[in-house]
């Protein structure tokens, strides 16, 4: 079980691939903790092995050898349709290159995960309605992908990665695709989500200023820990 | 469930153009196929044998066609029996045909007249399909045939006949044979057959036909027509059950009345089917290749648009699975979307094949043996549905099962 403090815990990972006979080693030995309401960021080279470990964390691939724990649940040991029900409700995720719906209007967008939870019609449009708000899109319900900006299209989908109420957000490179104005006002979002709403954030990226904005930054390289640094308070 | 079925719809509606294709393609294919169907359909009716309530044909056994003296008439109608523990059927019906046109000058397809001579009663109790009429349409036909018995020289038309003929029912006009040669008839129309198989044929009482006959010799110095001796064509019986039409076959083979010209006697399946021996490889080729050949390009067709369609969304399939949609319901929805397709393509195929073939062609006109009108069942309009489900899944599946498992980190690793 992960300390009290610490929402997510992971313990002695390894992570590696097989290319044909030869193996590759992606994450070795890896272990770390994030406390709950944390905004963590990862940096690191190209193939370091920060996404590969976001993704481990989310729920979305499982380690060769180790433990992780997010909450009371040990998520290294659960198979692929619970991890996918975890997911649902546990974790949000901002990515990159926005990956909208693009047939789907923002609030199509935004229920999406809600279809997957036994919510009625009123609950969902509720829910869909308050994360809008907070991303500051309430209206632009019915604008489709390609009649939003980049930065809207991320705001909407930081409303998608929250609308399930998740105590974990993921952000694979969140502000990466963004002009400098508009990933200012997404870091500020993803800050005020921490600290209006608890949420805890782990963002992935390769943007000095961007890893500035969080509480504490790990540096990855060849799939180790090399580096801490902590927000000064 | 239904929370879904925006999501579906909305990813059909994300290429219009290709999902109208793929619909109109599914709806050319599987109307093709429910007119093959269609056919096949009847004809397998027609050669099904019955075990109870069913015809059998009596013919002349070494000629084609079949010309049997009218002497036979009164015995073959009693099936043969003589004595009263004889075996007897419960209806029977004799067919002379004739053909004549109203133009000799210059006889056409559309100009001439194929006639049943027959006793008109029989019209309501004997022939195929006009026999199971019910309620108002059977009394109508009923008060048509009541004309032919009160009008000797009356004639009852199909509809098609009549606008070919370019008459209407009252009129009247002279028939000059041709395979009744200087057999001339002048006939009255007296009614219309019912929408059906007849449209292109006619009925006239069999009583003309051989007073004319009489006539002829008359005017001839007693020298009768050539076909006056032999002018019966069928007989048909109606015999109760399988039992029934093997006592009925046994006692007109053994009886000496039927020896010259010697009969045959089959039930009417039989005799359908051996007519249609000689159809065999079309009806095999259209069976066997032809539908088969059709469905499994219908089946390419749906496997193709959904196959690009579902290759065009992987990175969606994989955003979905982080969202956490589960293998099996990405596997449901893209099957969903298949389906939905291949249903409604279906069933608006079949009903539009349906109402278009038989409301406004009036039936398929191809000529297989003796029947020149195919009409679409009713059992079509599931057909179509049915075809659409089947080609839908058997195309999309693996479609489906790509969607399904896509892998997260390798449609993302292509992203970076």
């Amino acid at each position: 079980m992960p300390a009290d403090s610490a929402l997510v815990r992971v313990s002695g990972i390894h992570k590696f691939f097989t290319r044909g006979s030869e193996r590759v080693d992606v994450l070795q030995n890896l272990s770390l903790e994030v406390p709950a309401a944390q905004f963590l960021g990862l940096m690191g080279p190209s193939g370091s092995g920060k996404t590969t470990l976001l993704n481990l964390i989310a729920g979305l691939d499982s380690p060769s050898e180790g433990e992780i724990w997010v909450g009371d649940q040990e998520i290294s040991r659960m198979s692929e349709a619970q991890l996918a029900r975890w997911r649902t409700r546990s974790v949000g995720f901002v990515f990159q290159f926005y990956h909208l719906m693009s047939v789907l209007s923002a609030y199509r967008n935004v229920e999406l995960p809600l279809l997957l939870l036994p919510l009625s019609a009123a609950e969902r449009k509720r829910q869909v309605l308050t994360a809008l708000e907070i991303v500051g899109l309430a209206d632009r319900i019915h604008h489709k992908p390609g009649q939003l900006s980049g930065g809207q299209q991320q705001r909407v989908g930081i409303a998608r990665a929250i609308v399930t109420d998740p105590t974990l957000i993921v952000a694979d490179e969140p502000t990466g695709d963004l002009d400098a104005k508009s990933a200012e006002e997404i870091l500020d979002l993803l800050q005020e989500l921490r600290t209006s709403l608890g949420k805890t954030i782990i963002m992935v990226t390769h943007d000095p200023r961007a890893a500035s904005r969080a509480d504490r930054v790990l540096h990855l390289d060849k799939g180790r820990l090399v580096n801490e640094t902590r927000a000064e308070v | 469930m239904w929370k879904f079925a925006l999501l579906v719809l909305q990813n059909l509606g994300r290429n219009p153009l290709r999902t109208t294709l793929t619909v109109l393609g599914t709806m050319v294919l599987v109307a093709v196929v429910t007119l093959v169907w269609s056919i096949l359909d009847f004809l397998d009716k027609q050669t099904a044998e019955k075990s109870n309530n069913l015809k059998a044909i009596i013919t002349e056994r070494w000629r084609a066609p079949s010309q049997m003296p009218y002497s036979y008439v009164r015995g073959l109608s009693e099936a043969g029996a003589t004595e009263p523990d004889d075996f007897r059927p419960l209806d029977s019906m004799t067919w002379a045909f004739y053909g004549g046109t109203i133009d000799p000058k210059n006889r056409t397809r559309e100009n001439s007249v194929f006639a049943f001579c027959m006793e008109p009663e029989k019209l309501l109790t004997m022939m195929d399909e006009l026999d199971e009429m019910q309620g108002e349409p059977k009394a109508e036909f009923a008060a048509t045939v009541e004309k032919l018995k009160q009008n000797r020289r009356g004639i009852i038309v199909g509809r098609e006949l009549l606008a070919n003929l370019n008459k209407r029912v009252g009129e009247r006009m002279v028939l000059y044979g041709f395979n009744y040669k200087d057999i001339n008839l002048e006939v009255e129309i007296v009614g219309l057959f019912p929408d059906s198989r007849y449209n292109k044929s006619s009925a006239i009482n069999i009583e003309y036909l051989l007073s004319a006959l009489d006539s002829y010799k008359r005017e001839h110095n007693g020298t009768p027509h050539p076909l006056a001796a032999n002018p019966v064509n069928i007989v048909w019986l109606r015999v109760p059950d399988m039992a029934g039409y093997q006592r009925a076959s046994d006692q007109i083979l053994n009886s000496p009345s039927f020896s010259n010209p010697a009969v045959k006697i089959e039930t009417l399946a039989s005799g359908v089917g051996a007519f249609l021996e000689s159809f065999r490889d079309i009806i095999f080729g259209m069976r066997f290749l032809l539908a088969p050949a059709i469905i499994a390009t219908l089946a390419l067709v749906i496997s193709n648009a959904i196959g690009i369609s579902v290759r065009e969304r992987q990175m969606e399939f994989a955003v979905m699975k982080v969202l956490g949609f589960r293998p099996n319901q990405l596997l449901g929805l893209v099957l969903v979307e298949s389906l939905l397709v291949g249903t409604l393509a279906g069933f608006a195929s079949a009903a539009l094949t349906y109402f278009i073939t038989n409301d406004y062609f009036g039936g398929i006109n191809i000529q297989i043996a003796f029947f020149s009108k195919f009409y679409i069942p009713q059992a079509a309009l599931w057909w179509g549905p049915l075809m659409g489900v089947g080609t839908a899944l058997a195309g999309s599946f693996l479609p489906a099962w790509t969607a399904r498992s896509v892998k997260v980190s390798d449609v993302f690793a292509k992203v970076a």
